[in-house]
C-alpha cells in the first residue's frame, strides 16, 4: 500500500470509529445503568436513518433530520421502557429478550412503511465536497464524522464528569439500586437512561445514512454487531472503553477489508477471540464478561 | 406404544394425507419437522443447560453449507458423507466459538454468541469463492442412502420425519441419563456442581458441540429440502427465529420446542395467506406474540398447558 492509501484508509477507519462511538455510546449507557443489552439498539439506529430519509424528503434539511430523528427515538424509548422494560424489573435476560422482539416488530414496520428497497441520503450541502488531503482528495462529509465523533465524546465525557447528571449516572452504574434506596425516583431514570440510549442509536443512523447507507439489514451490520463487537472489546458501561473499542474497531475494520477482502472480518473475530481469552472486562471496562 | 404410533403416523403423513391435503401440507410440516431438530438442538442450550445462544444458526448454516458443497466437491450424492460432512463441520466450529464463549454466562453468553455468529455470518455471506455469497449455493446434489434416492417431495419429507423422530428419542434419552441431569445441574447451581467435582466448564462446552452438530444436522436436511442453502439460513434472522420457537413453545420440555415449531410455521406460512399479499409483517407478529410470552408466559405454551391441566383437575 503506498502512503497516501494508508493514510485515506487510516481516515476511513477513524470515520467509521466515530460512527461507532455514537452507536455503541448508547448501548453501553443503557447496560452501565439497567443491566439490559437492548438488541433493538440496532433497529433504532435503523430507524434514526429512515426518519432522517423522510424529514430530508419533506423538508429539505438534513440539520432538521438530525434534531428530528433522535427526538422521535427518545420518544419511543420513552414509551417502551414503562409499557415493556420496566414490568420485568430485576429479570434482566428476560428484558433483554423482550428487545428481541421489539426489534422484529420495528424492523417490519420499517420494511412496511419505507419499502425494503436500498435508500440514499445525500450529504448536507457544504459537507457533499471533496478536499485535497497529502496527495489525494478526500469527502469532506467522513472528516465531519470524525469531529461529530469527537466532539460528542468531549460533549459527553463533561456531562459525565461536571454535572448533577453525570453524577447520578456514575452512581447509577455504580449501584441502581442504592440511588433509589437514595431517593433518586429510578423510573424515572431508567426511562430517561432508555431514551437516551435510543437517542443516541437515532443520531448514529443520521450520521450514518450519507456514507454508510440506508438499506434492509443495516440493524443487524453494522447496527448492532458493530455495537456490540465494540463494547464487548473496550469495556462495557464505561464512556472510556466505547472510545476505546471504537477507534480500535472501526480501523482495524477497514484495514482488513482493504488487506483481506472477502475474510475481513476474521480480523474482527480474532480481535474479539484475543480480547476474551487475555481481558475477558474489555479493554478498559470494569465489568466481566467472562471467567 | 403411542409414541411408537405417532412416530410411525408422522413420518408416513405424505401417504396417508395424499386424499385429503395438498402438496404445500406436506412442504409445510416438513419444514417445521426441520426447525423442530433445529430448535430442540438450542433447547439443550437454553432449556437444559442454562446457555441462553443467540447464534445457533451459524451452526445450522455451516452444516446446510458443508452438505451443499461436500456434495459438491466431492462429487457425491451418498447421505453418510454430506450429513457426515454437516455434522462434522457443525461440531468443530461449535467446539471454536464454544471455547470462547462457555465462560461467560447469561446476557454476557447471549451477547457473545450472537456477536461470534454473526460474523462466521458475514464471512460466508462475502465469500463468494466458497459459499456463493449473498446469491446463496444452488444445485445441491441429491440426498442417497446406497441405491435409495431420497429427492422425491414425499421421501425427503419421510427423511426429515425419521431424522426428526430419531433427534427426539436421542434428547429424551439424553435428559434421563446422568448426563442430562448434569447439565440441569449446571444449569441451577455451577457452583455446586463444581463443589460436587464435576468438571462444568466441559460440561458446558459438550452440550454446545452437541448442541451445535445436531443443528448442523437440521442444516443439512434444510439443504436437501429446498436444494438451496440461503446465507440468511445462518444469519441473526435465523437464530432469533430457533430462540423465539423455543422460548413459545416452552423452554426445557421436550414438547415445547415441537409446539413451538407449529406455532411459527403457522405464523409464517398460514398467517401471510389470510393477509393481504403488500402486508409482510409476519416477523411482526412473531415479535408480538414473542414479547406476550415473555411477559406474560414465560413457561411457553408447554407451560399455559401444565398450568390450565392443573387447574381442571383441581375442580
Amino acid at each position: 500500500m503506498s502512503p497516501e492509501l494508508v493514510f485515506q484508509q487510516a481516515l476511513n477507519g477513524l470515520s467509521f470509529g466515530a460512527l461507532l462511538f455514537i452507536l455503541a455510546s448508547g448501548l453501553s449507557l443503557v447496560f452501565g445503568m439497567m443491566d439490559v443489552v437492548n438488541l433493538a439498539h440496532g433497529a433504532f439506529y435503523m430507524l434514526g436513518a429512515y426518519v432522517a430519509l423522510s424529514v430530508v424528503q419533506f423538508t429539505g434539511s438534513f440539520w432538521l433530520a438530525l434534531l428530528v430523528a433522535p427526538l422521535a427515538l427518545a420518544l419511543l424509548g420513552l414509551v417502551l421502557e414503562p409499557l415493556l422494560l420496566r414490568r420485568l424489573r430485576g429479570r434482566h435476560l428476560d428484558q433483554v429478550l423482550l428487545t428481541i422482539g421489539v426489534s422484529l416488530v420495528i424492523v417490519d414496520v420499517i420494511g412496511q412503511v419505507w419499502g425494503r428497497e436500498v435508500r440514499s441520503l445525500s450529504a448536507p450541502a457544504g459537507l457533499d465536497g471533496s478536499v485535497a488531503l497529502v496527495g489525494g482528495v478526500y469527502p469532506v462529509y467522513r472528516l465531519f464524522v470524525i469531529g461529530f465523533g469527537a466532539a460528542l465524546a468531549a460533549a459527553m465525557a463533561v456531562v459525565y464528569r461536571r454535572t448533577k447528571i453525570g453524577m447520578l449516572i456514575r452512581a447509577g452504574v455504580e449501584d441502581a439500586q442504592m440511588l433509589g434506596a437514595l431517593g433518586v425516583d429510578t423510573n424515572r431514570l431508567f426511562a430517561a437512561t432508555f431514551a437516551t440510549g435510543a437517542a443516541l442509536a437515532g443520531l448514529a443512523g443520521v450520521i450514518a445514512a450519507p456514507v454508510f447507507g440506508v438499506q434492509p439489514g443495516m440493524d443487524t451490520d453494522p447496527g448492532l454487531l458493530y455495537s456490540l463487537v465494540v463494547v464487548v472489546v473496550g469495556g462495557l458501561g464505561t464512556l472510556s472503553g466505547a472510545v476505546a473499542g471504537s477507534v480500535l474497531v472501526g480501523p482495524a475494520d477497514t484495514f482488513g477489508k482493504v488487506l483481506f477482502q472477502d475474510v475481513a472480518l476474521a480480523v474482527i473475530f480474532a480481535i474479539v477471540a484475543l480480547v476474551l481469552l487475555l481481558k475477558p472486562t474489555g479493554l478498559l471496562g470494569r465489568i466481566r464478561i467472562a471467567r | 406404544m403411542l409414541v411408537a404410533a405417532a412416530a410411525a403416523a408422522l413420518i408416513t403423513f405424505p401417504y396417508w394425507s395424499a386424499p385429503w391435503a395438498s402438496r404445500f401440507a406436506t412442504t409445510v410440516v416438513r419444514d417445521a419437522l426441520i426447525l423442530a431438530i433445529f430448535a430442540l438442538s438450542l433447547d439443550l442450550l437454553v432449556g437444559r443447560a442454562g446457555m441462553p445462544s443467540l447464534g445457533h444458526a451459524a451452526f445450522f448454516g455451516a452444516g446446510a453449507y458443508a452438505a451443499g458443497i461436500a456434495s459438491q466437491r466431492l462429487a457425491t450424492d451418498q447421505l453418510p458423507v454430506t450429513l457426515g460432512a454437516a455434522a462434522l463441520v457443525a461440531a468443530l466450529l461449535a467446539l471454536v466459538i464454544g471455547v470462547l464463549v462457555v465462560r461467560s454466562e447469561g446476557i454476557f453468553f447471549l451477547m457473545l454468541t450472537l456477536a461470534l455468529a454473526q460474523i462466521v455470518f458475514a464471512i460466508a455471506f462475502q465469500w463468494t469463492a466458497v459459499t456463493g455469497g449473498s446469491n446463496g449455493l444452488a444445485g445441491i446434489g441429491r440426498p442417497m442412502l446406497g441405491g435409495l434416492d431420497f429427492s422425491a417431495p414425499d421421501s425427503i419429507y419421510v427423511l426429515v420425519a425419521i431424522t426428526f423422530v430419531l433427534v427426539a428419542l436421542a434428547i429424551w434419552g439424553l435428559t434421563q441419563a446422568p448426563y442430562g441431569r448434569a447439565l440441569i445441574g449446571v444449569r441451577e447451581n455451577e457452583r455446586r456442581m463444581r463443589a460436587l467435582g464435576y468438571d462444568t466448564a466441559r460440561l458446558r462446552l459438550s452440550a454446545f458441540v452437541l448442541a451445535g452438530t445436531i443443528a448442523g444436522i437440521a442444516g443439512a436436511l434444510s439443504a436437501y429440502s429446498t436444494r438451496f442453502v440461503s446465507a440468511q439460513d445462518a444469519g441473526l434472522g435465523s437464530s432469533v427465529r430457533a430462540f423465539v420457537t423455543v422460548l413459545v413453545g416452552g423452554a426445557g420440555t421436550l414438547g415445547g420446542p415441537m409446539v413451538g415449531s407449529a406455532l411459527v410455521s403457522l405464523i409464517e406460512r398460514i398467517v401471510p395467506s389470510l393477509l393481504p399479499t403488500e402486508l409482510r409483517i409476519s416477523n411482526a407478529i412473531l415479535g408480538l406474540v414473542f414479547i406476550g410470552f415473555v411477559l406474560f408466559a414465560r413457561q411457553g405454551m408447554v407451560g399455559l398447558g401444565r398450568f390450565a391441566w392443573l387447574r381442571l383437575r383441581r375442580r
